[in-house]
């Protein structure tokens, strides 16, 4: 896990796809906003600063991880988000409650299987792989820290 | 993790909402934060005490949801204007929609937006309606009268 070429694949892959999956939220706060409050998480005005702050922290980070500034500090962000994401959809489905567009990637209506697109057990699998790729990416940024007798800098 | 990891972690974080704050500001694609999305000029929104209040006043209540939801259960007096068949049922009902100045328009809640389009289309003909805030699942939490098939 400490091949460096691993580890850029894993940042433009993991930032990539945080990057692609920010565009169309950032295109249409409000229809991204009918999405969050779907979720039955937080209440309609909550809703709404997380459907306007998500995606840019979420573009913010994929953008910071592909160009390898604070390539760990990104990794960590989206890993959080990523379990937040986790937590958020088992919720939904202990609930019981049909979310046909999770909202990850895109705001329109789904066209694809619900299962592909919805709140389930794909979209949990996907996050956990994704959460594992920026765990990666964190332990890397963990070993470069320098020991306090070093002044050389690793990043 | 370090103070600066922490520090960098916290700018990421902070950088983001200044973006999406402004994005939404500026950008105009933005919407107001402090009501829920799918409120819309024009709209009023009540709470479910007001609309039991309505009921108890005589008013009418139209189910915006599909219409196999109503006819398993409805807030006593409802008639069935969903939201995908709005054109064919409000044919149906537009005499007695014409002759009510009472109306109240409800939808299945959280994340449902039906009762506000089917309130923005009577609207546009002319004919005010009411919306249930967060519709039937505040109706029934709160205790209120519903009749059909259990």
């Amino acid at each position: 896990m400490s091949n460096p070429w691993l580890h850029l694949a894993l940042r433009f892959g993991l930032g990539g796809f945080f990057l692609y999956a920010s565009l169309d939220k950032i295109a249409a706060p409000s229809a991204f906003a009918r999405i969050v409050y779907q979720w039955q998480v937080v209440g309609p005005v909550p809703a709404n600063l997380v459907a306007v702050i998500l995606p840019w922290v979420e573009a913010l980070a994929g953008v910071l991880l592909i160009a390898g500034l604070w390539k760990h500090e990104a990794a960590a962000v989206i890993a959080m988000l990523l379990v937040v994401f986790i937590v958020a959809a088992g919720s939904v489905m202990a609930r019981g409650i049909d979310v046909e567009n999770c909202g990850c990637v895109s705001t329109a209506k789904a066209e694809e299987p619900s299962w592909f697109k919805g709140v389930g057990w794909f979209l949990i699998a996907r996050n956990l792989a994704l959460l594992g790729a920026a765990v990666v990416l964190i332990r890397a940024g963990a070993r470069s820290i320098p020991p306090p007798a070093s002044s050389e800098r690793t990043e | 993790m370090g103070v600066l990891r922490v520090v960098r972690l916290a700018a990421i974080v902070a950088g983001g909402a200044l973006l999406g704050l402004a994005w939404n500001a500026w950008s105009g694609r933005g919407f107001v934060l402090g009501q829920s999305v799918f409120v819309q000029a024009g709209d009023e929104v009540i709470e479910p005490s007001e609309a039991k209040a309505r009921l108890d006043r005589g008013a009418l209540f139209l189910d915006a949801r599909p219409r196999d939801f109503w006819t398993m259960s409805r807030i006593p007096g409802a008639l069935s204007l969903p939201e995908e068949e709005f054109d064919r049922s409000f044919a149906e009902l537009e005499p007695k929609l014409r002759g009510t100045f009472n109306i109240v328009v409800y939808c299945s809640g959280y994340g449902c937006e039906a009762s506000h389009i089917v309130a923005n289309k009577l609207r546009e003909k002319g004919i005010h309606a009411a919306i249930l805030s967060e519709g039937w699942p505040a109706w029934t939490d709160a205790g209120y009268p519903v009749t059909g098939q259990k």
